[in-house]
């Protein structure tokens, strides 16, 4: 059946690129079961993303080697019918990181971002060879506190929205949540709004409006699930089989069949909740200074741009009544000349900026509250049960 | 915490061992990530039909007598009844990549699949102990459990040379301890894993709250059916249990109260804040779709 789909497959895709109409037809040879599934225009789409052990693993890993900057990488993997299964990963340099090669070799000559691309092509080619996956369907990027909007998730997002098919996914995981003892892990894609008003090349309240754009409809998320590889499964079953040492009495006395080798997540309990409540509150302090700079900002160039078109018209309106005067003198009007050579009317600013910084403090104030309510639950439990 | 079935793993200190560079050295103890493991679980499971076993290289870091291994890549590698063959170049690309994201991490030995050690296994270990020269190379021997009779585990070896002219394919491999170790916050992702759930999905701070306290609540009436059943003489009372039991139990919680309460209304005004700020924030953007 196999090489048949694929004969299929190969034969339906020049009529793809010939004629895009009549496709539909050619999915007819294909078995009824398998029909639905093959989309070669990537047109069934994507409802949810499933994340293989292996994965979760590296973007810990990568997450807590690179506590301070946000670790980011690239995802690997598949899409069918509706889910898009990411198989593996691996991680990408760090600008800084890349920097310091720079100095120590001058083998990694040339800007940044040709290297980047140049690492990342010889990593998939490698990859390929050993039969991973090697299609690029998304990345993940580690974050703090719960705050994801950030510039440079949406900058490499959009990048891919060109190139990928279903133009990929972003994986984000939290770094303080999963010391707190939560594995969070959290699908995005960026909505149509905002690939529509990115498109347009400007973010101005205009087209803001039109597309009815806030921050929480640049993203939207996509629910997430965990795969484990069967083999994976039967060597975790066996790490937390009974390892019992005979001389520990305590525990066979009391007849425990099964030691958790792997977890204790017991820390959830700590009544303390979150040490980071300070921190937290500090990036949301920080983040409003910084938005409220660049409200600043905006108000500042909305209203240069204001005057500039001001002064423009005034100088429209003062020839016009000049040329009235002068043709009711008998005299031959002054040209009209072009208002836009002589005055630089700025556009309109971005609000873009604006728009992230916003969501990034909704994503601090939403861990912040959550975290918190996590504590309120926890304290009132301990209060109720203190005889008093 | 140990990884497989415990092993005979002797702890001896040689004088011979390995290069003649550090004579005297005692045997390394060898840490495993997690997702070294997993890596090489994975590379297993996409060996092509010809392969009957995997092998990759082990990269990490080295201290003083411990080698930690954190990370592991596939190596492409031929094995037929006459000779085996191991791609160099692609080994060393690879590296080169890796290093690159973390240049801290060295090659510290290889990993195999199955728990056959044979000729080809000391030809291999041969190579990694160039590369890893003057230290010694680890191999790590994965036991994937899929043939019958055999366990899932994971055991860890050096060499050392046999005979009395040293010949590459000849080497005794000796068992090395062996310990599975993660950074405190990654337990949440290994938690995640091993969590009966289906389908597994990420939980929220209320679920996994939930399940610590069903997990608590279970351990306590295990010890109340234990206690009991000491009561109802049924079972001899251990001593070691009784001590425990007399520790925890005279946990002082007097003046926790006024801590609560104070704990509690920071609590409540961090909330509100939060939750102030977070309507404040929404309203904002809304207003900059209205102008």
């Amino acid at each position: 059946m196999a090489t048949s789909m694929a004969a299929t497959l190969a034969a339906s895709l020049p009529a793809v690129q010939a004629a895009p109409a009549p496709t539909v037809s050619s999915y007819e040879a294909l078995p009824a079961s398998m029909s639905k599934v093959i989309d070669i225009e990537a047109q069934i789409p994507i409802t949810r993303v499933q994340i293989d052990a292996l994965v979760l693993t590296k973007i810990t890993k990568h997450g807590q080697e690179a506590k301070s900057n946000n670790a980011a990488g690239l995802l690997l993997g598949l899409d069918l019918d509706g889910t898009l299964e990411v198989s593996n990963s691996f991680p990408l340099p760090t600008s800084q990181q890349a920097g310091d090669e720079e100095d120590k070799s001058t083998k990694f000559s040339g800007d940044d971002n040709c290297d980047a691309a140049r690492y990342q092509a010889s990593m998939l080619r490698a990859l390929k060879e050993v039969q991973v996956d090697d299609n690029v369907v998304g990345f993940y990027q580690t974050i703090s506190l719960g705050a994801y909007l950030l510039p440079s998730i949406k900058d490499m997002q959009a990048v891919h929205q060109e190139k990928l098919r279903h133009g990929g996914v972003v994986v984000v995981h939290d770094v303080t949540q999963s010391s707190r003892g939560i594995a969070s892990f959290r699908a995005f894609r960026l909505t149509k709004n905002f690939t529509d008003v990115q498109r347009k090349g400007k973010f101005n309240s205009q087209n803001l409006v039109e597309h009815g754009l806030t921050f929480s409809s640049v993203f939207e998320e996509i629910p997430v699930e965990v795969r484990k590889s069967a083999l994976l499964n039967a060597f975790l079953g066996g790490l937390k089989e009974a390892r019992l040492e005979p001389d520990f009495s305590p525990r066979s006395a009391l007849g425990v069949k099964e030691v958790r080798t792997l977890g204790s997540k017991y820390g959830v309990l700590d009544l303390n909740g979150p040490g980071q409540v300070n921190r937290n509150l500090e990036q949301v302090i920080e983040r409003l200074d910084e938005y409220k700079t660049e409200e600043g900002n905006v108000a500042y160039l909305t209203r240069q741009s204001a005057r500039e078109k001001a002064r423009a018209e005034l100088y429209v309106q003062k020839r016009k009544e000049e040329n009235a005067a002068r043709v009711a003198q008998g005299l031959a009007p002054l040209p009209e000349e072009d208002v836009s050579r002589l005055f630089k009317i700025p556009g309109e600013p971005s609000r873009l900026e604006s728009m992230l910084l916003l969501g990034q403090i909704d994503g601090y104030t939403r861990s912040l509250a959550v975290a918190s309510s996590d504590v309120l639950v926890k304290t009132y439990a301990t209060r109720s049960s203190t005889p008093l | 915490m140990p990884l497989g079935s415990s092993s005979s793993a002797i702890y001896l200190q040689t004088s011979a061992l390995g290069s003649s560079a550090n004579p005297g050295r005692a045997l390394p103890t060898v840490t495993v990530h997690p997702v070294a493991l997993f890596s090489i679980l994975d590379h297993f499971l996409r060996r092509t039909d010809s392969q009957d076993r995997v092998i990759g290289t082990l990269i990490g870091t080295r201290n003083e007598n411990e080698v930690e291994v954190r990370n592991c890549f596939a190596v492409l590698h031929s094995e037929t009844s006459e000779q085996v063959a191991v791609d160099i170049e692609y080994h060393h690309s690879m590296f080169e990549l890796h290093h690159r994201v973390n240049p801290k991490e060295v090659i510290v030995g290889w990993y195999s699949t199955g728990s056959n050690l044979n000729t080809y296994s000391a030809l291999i270990q041969n190579f990694y102990s160039q590369e890893t020269a003057p230290h010694q190379a680890v191999h790590l021997a994965m036991e994937t459990g899929l043939q019958e009779g055999t366990q899932v585990g994971v055991k860890a070896y050096v060499s050392s040379p046999l005979g009395v002219y040293p010949k590459a394919e000849n080497c005794v491999f000796i068992p090395i301890p062996l310990e599975l170790r993660f950074r405190e916050a990654e337990r949440s992702t290994l938690d995640l894993l091993t969590s009966p759930h289906s389908p597994l999905a990420p939980l929220t701070d209320l679920d996994v709250l939930s399940e610590t306290l069903q997990s608590v609540s279970a351990m306590i009436d295990r010890v109340l059916a234990y206690v009991r059943s000491v009561l109802a003489g049924e079972v001899e009372g251990d001593a070691a249990v009784g001590r425990y039991l007399l520790d925890t139990l005279n946990t002082s919680v007097k003046g926790m109260d006024s801590g609560l309460n104070s704990h509690l209304q920071d609590t409540l005004m961090v909330s509100y804040l939060a939750n102030l700020v977070r309507s404040q924030v929404e309203v904002s953007s809304r207003l900059a779709l209205v102008t």
